[in-house]
C-alpha cells in the first residue's frame, strides 16, 4: 500500500522524490519520506486525491544529525480505513523551517504549534507561530535531546537545589539504612 | 455557521445603519479560566465578546503540562505506564491499554485470552465510568445539580471494583505488558454481573432527568454545530465525529484485540431534536455507548474461562529498531501512540508522542464559539467532554 501511495506522490508532485521506507523489523510500521521543500504540494495532493482525508497529528523526532517531522495521516472511510506516516527531514537545526498546511487541513494549526514548542522547527505560513505548551518566553525546545534546562524562569529557579521531592529524599534515607544494616553485619562478622 | 461577529473577516460585513451604529461597542476581553468551574479543569479561554455574544475565542494551553513525553524517555519501557495513567485520568484503563498495545506490537507479544477479555471488559467498565462523569458535569455545568450525584453514585461502584483489582480507583497501573496485573476471581465478575442488571434500569432514569428534560434540550439542541467535514479538517474523532452522524469508531471499522468476536452497535447522533452535529447529539451518543458497553460487558462475561492473565515477556524489554502508531478507541476519542525505539541495547523509548483526542477537540472551539452567547459557550465546551491531563500531557 504504501508503494503506490509514494508511486502516486512521485507521479503528481514532481521533485518530491517519495521513497518507502521499510522497517526492519517486520512488527514495526513503514512509513513515505518525501523532500521537506514539497511537503505542501504532496499534503494538497493527498487531499485532492483521496487518498488520506484526516490529518491526525503531527510529532516530531530528534534523531541528532536531522529533525524527522511525521504527518500521521489516516482515511476515515467506512469501506477502506488507512493509516500512513509521511515524514519530512530538516537538517538545519537553528533556521530549519518547512511548509504549513494549516490551509489544508485546519488540524495542523494546533499540531504545528506544538512541534514548533517542542521541537523547534519552524513552518512558514503559519496563521498564528506560538508556542503553545510550554509559555511564550521559554528559551529551548524540551524533546531535542541536546536540550538543557535553563536555570531561572522570571526569577524562579527551575530545580532548587536543596528542593527535592519525597519519593527521592525517601529513597536517599532507604539507602542510607541499607548502607548503615550492611556496615553493621561486616562488623558483627568481622 | 453564523460569524457575524467574526473579527478575521471571513464573515459578510453587517450593514451599517444609524441605528446599529448607536449599538456598536468595542469588543470585550474576558478571560474565562484557568480557574473556572465549567472549564474542566486548568482550560483558558481568552473570549472577546460583544456584550453576551462570543466573538472570537483562544483557548490557551500547557497550564497542565508534565513534559510527560520527555519524562518517559528516561524510563524504562514498564515505568512509562503510570505516567499514562495521568494523561487522561478519568480513562486509565484506555490510555494504558493502548500505550501497552503499542509496546506489544513492536515485541510481538501474545497476550493470553483471558487477559484479552479481561481487558475490554475494565476498558468498557472505565468508558461507563467515564461517560458517567461526562454526564454528571455537563448537567452542572448547564444548572442541574442531581443527576451529578446520581451519576457519581453508579461511578463509584464501578470504582470500587476497580480498586479491589488494582489497588486504587483512578491511577490503576493494572494493564501490563503482556496481560493484566491481577485476576479477578469469579466473585468478582460476578459482582460485574451484577452491577450491569442494577444499572441499565438507572439509564432509562437519566434519559428521563435529562435527555428530554425541557431546559436541557433549551440548552443544547441547535447549539456548537459541527457538520461531519468539519470534524475531518479538525481531525475530530470519538463521540464529536459521531455526534456529527459518521459512524466510526475503531473497534468497528480498524477492530484491534478480540473486538471482532462482539456484538455492538455504534450509535451516531440522529438529530431527533434539531440539528445533527450539535451539543445534544455528542451528549446522547456517550449515552447511548454506555448500552453498548453493557452489551460487550455481558459477553465478556459469557465468554470468559479460566486461564492464564499474563503472557511470556522477557524481564528486560528491549525492542527492535522501528517505530509504531497505534490507535485506540477511548472514551473522548482515538487515542494514537507513536513509539520510536532506536533498537539495541536500549531499555527506554527514544520517543513517545502521545496524539490526544481532546487536544484535537479543543482546536475547535475557534470553529464552534463565533457567535454564540457566552452561556452556550459553556455549553459547547462541556460537550466536547474535555480532560486536560490529556490536552496538556
Amino acid at each position: 500500500m504504501l508503494d503506490t501511495i509514494a508511486a502516486g506522490i512521485n507521479a503528481a508532485v514532481p521533485g518530491a522524490n517519495a521513497q518507502v521506507l521499510n522497517a526492519e523489523d517486520a512488527k514495526c510500521d513503514g512509513s513515505v519520506l518525501v523532500e521537506a521543500a514539497h511537503i505542501h504540494a504532496v499534503a494538497a495532493h493527498l487531499k485532492a486525491s483521496g487518498t488520506m482525508n484526516v490529518l491526525q497529528c503531527i510529532t516530531g523526532v530528534d534523531y541528532t544529525e536531522y529533525l524527522e517531522v511525521v504527518y500521521v495521516m489516516a482515511k476515515f472511510d467506512l469501506a477502506a480505513p488507512a493509516q500512513l506516516l509521511l515524514k519530512v527531514r530538516v537538517t538545519d537545526r537553528v533556521n530549519g523551517a518547512v511548509d504549513s498546511i494549516v490551509d489544508l487541513y485546519p488540524a495542523a494549526n494546533f499540531q504545528e504549534r506544538e512541534c514548533w514548542d517542542m521541537l523547534g522547527v519552524r513552518f512558514n505560513n503559519h496563521p498564528d507561530h506560538r508556542r503553545i505548551l510550554c509559555p511564550d518566553d521559554w528559551e529551548g525546545f524540551p524533546l531535542r535531546k541536546d536540550y538543557i534546562t535553563q536555570k531561572d524562569y522570571r526569577g524562579m529557579q527551575v530545580y532548587p537545589e536543596g528542593k527535592m521531592n519525597m519519593g527521592d529524599r525517601e529513597f536517599i534515607v532507604r539507602q542510607d539504612m541499607i548502607k548503615k544494616a550492611q556496615e553493621a553485619a561486616a562488623g558483627k562478622v568481622q | 455557521m453564523q460569524n457575524k461577529w467574526d473579527i478575521d473577516g471571513h464573515a459578510e460585513p453587517h450593514t451599517v445603519n444609524a441605528e446599529t451604529e448607536k449599538m456598536k461597542s468595542d469588543l470585550l476581553t474576558l478571560n474565562m479560566g484557568p480557574q473556572h468551574p465549567a472549564t474542566h479543569g486548568v482550560l483558558r479561554v481568552e473570549i472577546k465578546t460583544d456584550s453576551e455574544i462570543v466573538a472570537h475565542a483562544i483557548p490557551h494551553l500547557g497550564y497542565l503540562h508534565r513534559c510527560m513525553e520527555k519524562h518517559s524517555e528516561n524510563l524504562d519501557y514498564r515505568g512509562v505506564i503510570p505516567f499514562v495513567d495521568r494523561l487522561d485520568y478519568l480513562a486509565s484503563m484506555s490510555m494504558e491499554w493502548t500505550y501497552v498495545a503499542a509496546v506489544e506490537k513492536m515485541l510481538g507479544t501474545e497476550v493470553p485470552r483471558r487477559a484479552e477479555l479481561l481487558r475490554i471488559m475494565t476498558v468498557e467498565l472505565q468508558r461507563i465510568a467515564s461517560h458517567l462523569m461526562a454526564f454528571g458535569t455537563y448537567a452542572l455545568d448547564l444548572g442541574s445539580f442531581s443527576p451529578f450525584l446520581y451519576a457519581f453514585d453508579e461511578r463509584e461502584k464501578i470504582l470500587r471494583l476497580f480498586e479491589e483489582v488494582s489497588g486504587a480507583r483512578l491511577l490503576y497501573n493494572y494493564i501490563w505488558i503482556g496481560g493484566v496485573w491481577n485476576d479477578w476471581t469469579d466473585e468478582q465478575l460476578q459482582r460485574v454481573g451484577d452491577f450491569c442488571d442494577a444499572f441499565e434500569p438507572e439509564t432509562d432514569k437519566y434519559h428521563a432527568l435529562v435527555s428530554v428534560n425541557k431546559i436541557f434540550l433549551k440548552r443544547t439542541v441547535d447549539v456548537g454545530i459541527l457538520s461531519v467535514q468539519d470534524c475531518f479538517d479538525y481531525g475530530a474523532t470519538g463521540p464529536v465525529l459521531r455526534g456529527s452522524g459518521y459512524q466510526w469508531d475503531l473497534r468497528r471499522n480498524m477492530p484491534y484485540s478480540l473486538y471482532p468476536e462482539f456484538e455492538f452497535d455504534v450509535p451516531v447522533g440522529t438529530g431527533e431534536h434539531g440539528t445533527v452535529g450539535d451539543c445534544w447529539n455528542r451528549y446522547i451518543v456517550r449515552m447511548r455507548e454506555v448500552k453498548e458497553s453493557l452489551k460487550i460487558i455481558r459477553q465478556v462475561l459469557k465468554k470468559i474461562e479460566p486461564g492464564s492473565v499474563m503472557g511470556k515477556v522477557p524481564k528486560v524489554l528491549k525492542l527492535p529498531k522501528g517505530e509504531v502508531y497505534v490507535r485506540h478507541e477511548c472514551p473522548r476519542g482515538e487515542l494514537g501512540i507513536h513509539l520510536v525505539s532506536e533498537g539495541g541495547d536500549s531499555k527506554e523509548p527514544y520517543r513517545l508522542k502521545v496524539k490526544s483526542p481532546c487536544f484535537t477537540h479543543v482546536s475547535m472551539l475557534p470553529l464552534m464559539a463565533p457567535g454564540q452567547m457566552v452561556a452556550d459557550f459553556v455549553a459547547t465546551i462541556g460537550s466536547i467532554d474535555i480532560v486536560l491531563g490529556e490536552v496538556d500531557r
